[in-house]
């Protein structure tokens, strides 16, 4: 089958790969129909997530058609249509009954490595490194899933894929993110980073009732989309004025948004051209893994009392965490890798009931044979893309 | 087998490439204490070569892209070696340590520098877009703001 693969800082090539088998009673092949590229895919691309090898089928937003079940798995046949969550997790651990999938304590065949970066082990995912299990993703033709029992999810309408892939990462991820921030009603929340994710995190903001949803990013095509798709009431581009935070003071009578929710990650971009080229060379030598400029301006903006939400993937440590603000202020932190599987379903209804219509994201839908190039075009934001769908 | 860590990409390669070049031709000579000697004029004259064939690769920090950034690396590897053989081809090793003790140690670091560059810049390329746009079924554009909010806010209670 033909899969890209990893091979090298910056570089992705569809190669063609054996293909996936059977290799547990509770593993399922799915024949993917639609699958896309995830802006924490860029993390691997980048070179900045350790334990990547030449090879790597990367790739966790995915669905399909079930083509090969095994014994043990009951709860699926040959041919159901479904979206596969990106964590793999057992179902019977401590963990999965508790809800948190993310953090499954047997799906992961490299718990140790993962233990001593993290102190626990943490959940497989597909096509994300060695750490969480260096299990084959989903940008192929075919994959390989695990714990099928557990994971998949029927689509059972004719909802389009693109209405429905997201339940696979981004659209759970960005609802969490909203979930996490307790939105009573009324509520100001402000999303840092208008990318899948963050588009994701304002849209659920919406849904849950927030009254302002303040998008900041650096690109006006995205904060466009925030405010025109997504719900967002105001937009704050730092580029043109690079204190977020006095901006965020200013939108809100000086108090702050009640809650903050960080959808960037460890490649965070800073509108202070000497903050970011400390963070890019500390990162880059390695002194620190994660570029801390959205989570420190969402810590320094979060009114007293509030809640900053993280969502955006981080990888190991950062430097200059404001530990002050945070524990002066009275803050909560909430996070998570996306318990995918908790929020699926009731997603699924709302997609149903036409509270949201997820494919209003997907600015780019490419051959899988032109991922390498959709790499390329995301991370360069170039093309005003947004979210890119691979079909194989 | 992992990958090991090469932190300098082609950017930070490139900051490399501009300070020592200017280091060389500076300041460089007078901190070794070899101002006014035939070393000095080749450490200034390797440091302006340099940043000469730095302004003209193919990498972030390029003037005129035209050298591919493979090749600059070929040439940095080339050249520290060159430099560190300098002095022992023309005899100065023999006027004392200071005549060659700065070009071999120049030439570690630049290939000790090459050990930890990624070599897989590819300069200013973001891919072919326009292969994209061509086979994009999706006018990126429409979607920013056509079709009007894609979520419905709850109703008032």
């Amino acid at each position: 089958m033909r899969a890209n693969v990893w091979s090298g800082r910056n570089t992705v090539q569809v190669e063609n790969v054996p293909d996936p088998k059977i290799l547990n009673d509770r593993d399922a092949i799915v024949k993917i129909s639609s699958t896309a590229i995830c802006g924490s895919d860029l993390h691997l691309y980048d070179g900045y997530v350790p334990t990547m090898k030449r090879g790597d089928i990367l790739g966790h937003e995915f669905m399909g058609e079930v083509v090969e079940v095994g014994k043990g798995v009951g709860t699926l046949a040959v041919g159901d249509r479904v979206v596969v969550p990106f964590p793999i997790a057992c179902g019977n651990c401590w963990s999965c009954k508790h809800e948190l999938y993310s953090v499954c304590e047997n799906s992961n065949p490299n718990a140790g490595i993962a233990e001593k970066m993290f102190g626990h082990p943490t959940a497989g995912i597909f096509g994300y490194s060695h750490i969480t299990g260096g299990y084959a993703g989903g940008q192929a033709e075919y994959a390989r899933v695990p714990y099928a029992d557990v994971g998949p999810f029927k689509i059972e309408d004719d909802l389009t894929d693109e209405q429905v892939l997201f339940l696979s990462d981004i659209f759970p991820t960005g609802y969490m993110g909203a979930d996490f921030c307790q939105i009573t009603g009324g509520d100001t929340i402000a999303v840092f980073g208008a990318g899948p994710v963050g588009q994701f995190a304002i849209a659920s903001a919406v849904m849950l009732g927030a009254e302002r949803v303040i998008a900041v990013d650096e690109y006006d095509y995205r904060l466009q989309m925030a405010t025109a798709r997504a719900g967002a009431t105001d937009a704050i581009n730092f580029r043109e004025n690079a204190d977020v935070v006095e901006q965020l003071k200013e939108l809100t009578g000086g108090r702050g948004p009640d809650a903050v929710i960080d959808a960037v990650g460890m490649e965070a971009v800073s509108g202070h051209g000497v903050v970011q080229a400390v963070d890019r060379v500390k990162q880059a030598a390695r002194i620190e893994s994660d570029r801390g400029a959205a989570l420190r301006d969402a810590i320094m903006a979060c009114r007293p009392g509030g809640i900053v939400s993280v969502i955006g993937v981080y990888g190991g440590l950062m430097d200059k965490f404001p530990t002050g603000a945070f524990m002066n202020k009275g803050l909560t932190l909430r996070s998570g890798q996306c318990h995918v599987q908790r929020y699926i379903k009731p997603l699924y209804e709302r997609i149903r009931k036409g509270d949201i219509d997820p494919s209003f994201v997907v600015t780019h839908r490419l051959e899988l044979g032109q991922a390498p190039d959709g790499y390329e075009t995301f991370k360069h934001k170039q093309d005003d893309c947004v979210k890119v769908v691979l079909k194989p | 087998m992992a990958t090991p860590p090469r932190p300098l990409d082609a950017t930070l390669h490139g900051v490399v490439d501009y300070t020592m070049g200017t280091f060389l031709m500076s300041m460089f000579p007078k901190l070794a204490g070899i101002q006014g000697t035939r070393s000095a004029r080749q450490i200034r004259l390797a440091g302006a070569i340099h940043a000469g064939y730095s302004a003209l690769t193919d990498y972030p920090l390029g003037a005129v892209k035209t050298l591919p950034y493979k090749a600059h690396l070929g040439l940095d590897a080339v050249g520290a070696i060159a430099l560190a053989a300098t002095p022992f081809v023309t005899g100065q090793h023999r006027q004392g340590t200071r005549q060659w003790l700065p070009h071999v140690a120049l030439c570690v670091a630049e290939l000790s520098s090459l050990l930890i560059t990624d070599p897989t810049g590819r300069g200013d390329y973001h891919g072919n877009v326009e292969a994209v746009r061509r086979a994009n079924s999706i006018a990126p554009s429409s979607k920013l703001r056509d079709g009007g909010p894609a979520v419905r806010r709850p109703a008032a209670a």
